[in-house]
């Protein structure tokens, strides 16, 4: 007969064991915890990143300084993505005498792809709207301060006579927090026309597509294997801003880790639902082998055996994970609303795949010690049965699961910080355990009978009691780590938002305008009032060299060197700055100094000592590179990459920019402000701050389900786990139950057993998940001195001493209403 | 056995009848049987006689559909499984044909189980001392693994007469073991018995050591036969 068919034969009579259907069990659960959270996360990952794309109008797009090639349109094309082409320029707007600088952007009929583009028509009212037409444009409140115009009246562009269709209010232009010149749109075929995008010009050509995920990644792969312009650019959802990486960053470490942690619980369960399959077909398989059935046919039978349980009980968890990741998805995709996202197949199979290498990294290494046992073990049991407490084959699944954190971690930081915070959890719990039971035989003689009879009881399971504090430990750990790091990781975004961030910025303010405007604003309810001095220059020469003679590695480079600079001066070292080289100026330093922020010190290979000269207005500076400056470019903060000391820049001709809090509702009042200071530029930043807090609000919500999910699955396999050892309990309770044992005697120990394993095993986790807490938070999650609540994690430590007391008597419910006389009749 | 103050076990009338696939199934009827303190008592029979049953009424593992079990003056068959089990624990012992040690456990603690159970302070000593008894002194930290079908019988001794049982319930105690063997454990057996006074019930279908009691009866088909 061959093996497969025994197999299945094996498998078929085999069917009652508890052993093997929790074994089963565990891998569907295993399955359905990877699955679902692999499949809600890569979802909510595409929800989060697919309304990223309404910020930068596509779902993905390519930007260079010259003409994109067709076949790039053409690719798009063929692969049903829908395209639109555009170009972003600075140029000059006039209406008679008054001219205004303005950014624009040119752009085809079909922009955006994705987000909204949203103006107020002439007739006042806010709506949705695509590019402008041919002969139209749209400005922005500064422009239209500017200039000095209103909605219906024409301006000239390029040459051209265009009329103002309505004011441009919000357009998904990458989240940028403001651009130094107000914002004008118009139609790509007019740009064309005036000669805007001309070789020679300084317009940056983009192209942006729109589509599924397949279409939309086979076209970049596509994209990446063309000889692209030079300086030529993808621009991705998660390139749109500084801010929105890191908290996709965080994210998917997150959603990583969760999901991982699931893995290694389910892990823990087959781990022990195997190894007492093991255990009891010993004395089977030492009847094959003195039957005279090689070794190595009893290794493929049990492996036969176990694909033939393994296959089946992945498929059902593949489809248990599907159904409940759409029914999740259901409930949570309210949060997403108006994003569209299909069902992710793949994360459910990658599951099953992941599930059956648990499987077989924690099943297979007890089965193919057991194809070992010896002939002789027919006659003698204890042949086949180690007496060794503690068998080194349980280091196999930790390998396993070493090898499992590494691959799914896709970080080998994170899967390092995991190794070890899980190691040492499991050397700890070990340790603990091995010290209460130490401590258990010697409290024994005088305790209360229940606690005497519950310590006898994980004394007499010394071994196992020693693994399942390790492995309740380590699934503690990981739920404690959840729940230590998700609330912390909210609270950190939540930080870095608070309610009264600037939302108002203020441009073009006058030396002498300062006070008035101050003392007006103050009047209106306005706070956090922040001043800077802004002036516009240009780089001309380092260390003596013009800049036009000097080459740079970084393309970046030559494209600063051509640009207005942004320079401010400050006497402090502003917040968000981190002086990571050189000395900070401080406020008269003996000659001109400058700091510079690390992108420049890369892009132009600049040191401390360095000299750089400016021309700012008629006046020329030449200053020292004193220090450099790690800037968060995520803070809702303004930022300069070149900051001059106060004593030699103040003299330089410079505005004032002032970010302040408004409450809403005074818009209003800030529009007569506005009227009062022609020369004033005012920029709503709300809008946008809305936009950024609903994002980390979506991604806050895709963390709270996936630990949802992932508790569910840790509790689950918490109960498979202890389900495990019900089958010696059962023999256990009928002969204590015979020689006389009250059934409330039984369930006083059980309680005793499980509340002190759930207490070691919490108590051991509570350590782990505080050190694995603050390395995490720090290390991966960067979130400042983080360092994880005592008070929660010591109540968390009781109540899973608690819990695992109730799923411990639950569990063995039925085992302590066994029958004495089962034992008369084995 | 008129003199019940004599009398330690007394059967009347009892049946055990359960529900199979075929409709009722009568295991026991008209069971009656007395048994005197300090006595020897074995049951015999084939397999499938109703040994097991009979023994798991008498011993207070089980109730009987019809009649009454008086085990020292308690009517068994009007307690509940909690009173039954006080009566097992003050006054019962038991040895079964496969041992049942708990794998897990030392000699030395397996044999400390019925006292632990108790609430026994010295269970420990006891235990030692039990042990040394039936000559395991030196293994008591040995794991039923690690002994021979005779040694783990002998520790199923010491644990079933640690707590000083008043009656010892036996089931098949040799038929695990060769014959040298079991009539080691045998003589084990009733050398404690006579020790420890204690009164012995025995299922056995091993005629050698039924002889070796004081009375014996036979059950055929459900139905206890001649007292001999």
């Amino acid at each position: 007969m061959n093996v497969l068919r025994l197999a299945l034969r094996t498998l078929r009579r085999e069917w009652h064991l508890v052993e093997l259907r929790t074994l089963a069990a565990s891998l569907v659960l295993a399955v359905v915890a990877l699955g679902v959270v692999a499949t809600l996360s890569t979802r909510i990952e595409r929800g989060v990143l697919a309304s990223a794309a309404e910020l930068i109008g596509g779902d993905m797009g390519i930007s260079a300084p010259s003409a994109l090639p067709a076949p790039l349109v053409d690719a798009a094309r063929q692969r049903g993505l829908s395209s639109t082409r555009g170009a972003t320029f600075p140029s000059v707007a006039f209406v008679d005498q008054r001219s205004q600088l303005v950014d624009v952007l040119a752009s085809d009929a079909s922009y955006p792809l994705r987000g909204t583009l949203e103006i107020r028509g002439i007739d006042g009212q806010d709506r949705v709207a695509h590019a402008p037409p041919p002969g139209e444009v749209y400005l922005d409140h500064r422009a239209m301060v500017g200039l000095g115009i209103q909605p219906g009246q024409t301006v000239q562009l390029g040459g051209r006579d265009l009329k103002v269709t309505a004011e441009l209010i919000r357009l998904p232009d990458g989240g940028e927090l403001f651009a130094l010149a107000p914002r004008a749109m118009m139609s790509l075929d007019d740009a064309n026309a005036a000669g805007l995008l001309a070789t020679g010009s300084r317009a940056r050509h983009r192209l942006l597509v729109a589509g599924t995920l397949a279409e939309v990644a086979d076209w970049r792969r596509f994209v990446e294997t063309q000889s692209l312009p030079q300086g030529a650019e993808l621009i991705t959802p998660e390139q749109t801003q500084e801010r929105m990486r890191t908290a996709f960053d965080r994210a998917s470490s997150f959603l990583r880790l969760t999901a991982l942690l699931s893995a290694l619980l389910a892990g823990v369960a087959i781990a022990l639902a195997a190894s007492r399959y093991a255990r009891r077909k010993t004395n089977e398989v030492a009847l094959l082998r003195a039957l005279g059935t090689p070794r190595r046919r009893v290794a493929a039978l049990l492996i036969a055996t176990l694909a033939a349980l393994a296959l089946p009980a992945a498929a059902i968890g593949v489809v248990i994970s599907l159904a409940l990741a759409q029914g999740a998805w259901y409930f949570a995709s309210q949060m997403f609303a108006g994003v569209p996202t299909t069902l992710p197949l793949s994360p459910a199979f990658a599951s099953a795949a992941v599930g059956l290498a648990v499987l077989a990294g924690f099943a297979l290494p007890p089965l193919v010690r057991l194809a070992e046992v010896p002939p002789v073990a027919v006659f003698r049991d204890s042949v086949s049965r180690s007496v060794r407490r503690f068998d080194a084959l349980y280091l196999v699944p930790l390998v396993v699961a070493l090898a499992l954190v590494w691959l799914q971690a896709d970080s080998a930081k994170l899967a390092g910080i995991l190794a070890v915070s899980l190691t040492g959890v499991a050397v700890v719990a070990a340790g603990l355990s091995a010290l209460l039971l130490w401590i258990a035989r010697r409290v024994a003689p005088g305790a209360h009978p229940a606690l005497r009879l519950g310590l006898a009881a994980l004394a007499r399971r010394r071994g196992l009691s020693l693994i399942q504090a390790t492995a309740l430990s380590l699934g503690l750990c990981a739920l404690l780590l959840l729940a230590v790091i998700a609330p912390a990781l909210l609270d950190g975004w939540r930080r870095e938002l608070p309610a009264d961030t600037p939302n108002w910025f203020a441009l073009n303010l006058q030396d002498d305008q300062r006070a008035d405007f101050e003392h007006r604003l103050a009047g209106l309810g306005a706070n956090k009032l922040n001043m800077l001095p802004l002036a516009v220059g240009k780089l001309t020469a380092i260390n003596d060299k013009p800049i036009a003679q000097l080459t740079f590695k970084d393309e970046r480079a030559k494209d600063w060197s051509d640009r207005q600079l942004r320079l401010s001066w400050s006497g402090d070292l502003p917040p968000s700055n981190v002086l990571v080289g050189g000395q900070w100026s401080g406020e008269r330093p003996a000659q001109a100094e400058v700091s510079i922020d690390t992108t420049w010190r890369d892009m132009f290979g600049l040191k401390i000592g360095d000299r750089m000269r400016f021309v700012i207005g008629e006046g020329e500076v030449e200053a020292r590179v004193a220090s450099v400056r790690q800037v968060d470019w995520s803070s809702f903060r303004v930022n300069f990459f070149l900051l001059l000391d106060p004593a030699h820049a103040a003299d330089l001709p410079h505005t004032w920019l002032a970010s302040f809090y408004l409450p809403r509702g005074h818009a209003d009042d800030l529009a007569r402000l506005s009227r009062d200071y022609g020369n004033l530029s005012l920029v709503d930043v709300d809008a946008l701050l809305d936009r950024v807090r609903e994002i980390v609000d979506r991604v806050g919500s895709a963390v709270r389900w996936v630990l949802g999910f992932s508790l569910l699955a840790g509790a689950l396999v918490l109960a498979a786990a202890l389900a495990a050892s019900a089958q010696e309990r059962r023999h256990e309770a009928a002969l204590l139950r015979t020689l006389g044992a009250r059934r409330g005697q039984l369930r006083a120990a059980a309680a005793c057993e499980f509340a002190l394993l759930g207490l070691v095993a919490g108590l051991t986790a509570a350590l782990g998940a505080t050190g694995a807490g603050i390395w995490l938070g720090n290390a991966i999650f960067h979130i400042e001195g983080f360092v994880p609540p005592l008070w929660p994690l010591i109540g968390a430590a009781a109540l899973a001493a608690f819990v695992v007391m109730a799923i411990g008597l639950f569990g063995t419910r039925k085992v302590l209403r066994t029958s004495p006389m089962e034992l008369l009749r084995e | 056995m008129s003199d019940s103050s004599r009398v330690l076990l007394e059967v009347v009338d009892v049946s055990k009848s359960v529900s199979g696939p075929e409709g009722r199934l009568d295991i026991l009827s008209g069971v009656n049987l007395a048994v005197a303190k300090g006595e020897s008592f074995a049951i015999v029979g084939a397999s499938g006689s109703g040994k097991t049953t009979l023994l798991g009424l008498i011993a207070g593992l089980d109730t009987p559909t019809t009649g009454s079990i008086r085990l020292d003056g308690e009517a068994l068959e009007k307690m509940d499984e909690e009173a039954r089990a006080a009566v097992r624990r003050r006054l019962v012992g038991f040895v079964f044909q496969s041992f049942h040690l708990l794998p897990a456990l030392t000699a030395e603690e397996n044999v400390m189980l019925p006292l632990e159970l108790e609430g026994n302070d010295d269970a420990r000593d006891r235990a030692r001392e039990a042990l040394e008894s039936v000559g395991l002194g030196a293994r008591r930290r040995h794991y039923p693994a690690q002994l021979s079908g005779g040694e783990q019988q002998r520790v199923a001794l010491a644990r079933a007469f640690v707590h000083r049982p008043r009656v010892l319930f036996a089931d098949e105690p040799t038929g695990n073991l060769d014959q040298h063997t079991g009539e080691h454990v045998g003589d084990l057996l009733f050398e404690l018995n006579r020790v420890h006074a204690t009164t012995l019930i025995l299922v056995t279908h091993d005629p050698h050591l039924a002889g070796r009691c004081t009375r014996s009866a036979a059950l055929h088909d459900g139905r206890l036969g001649v007292v001999a």
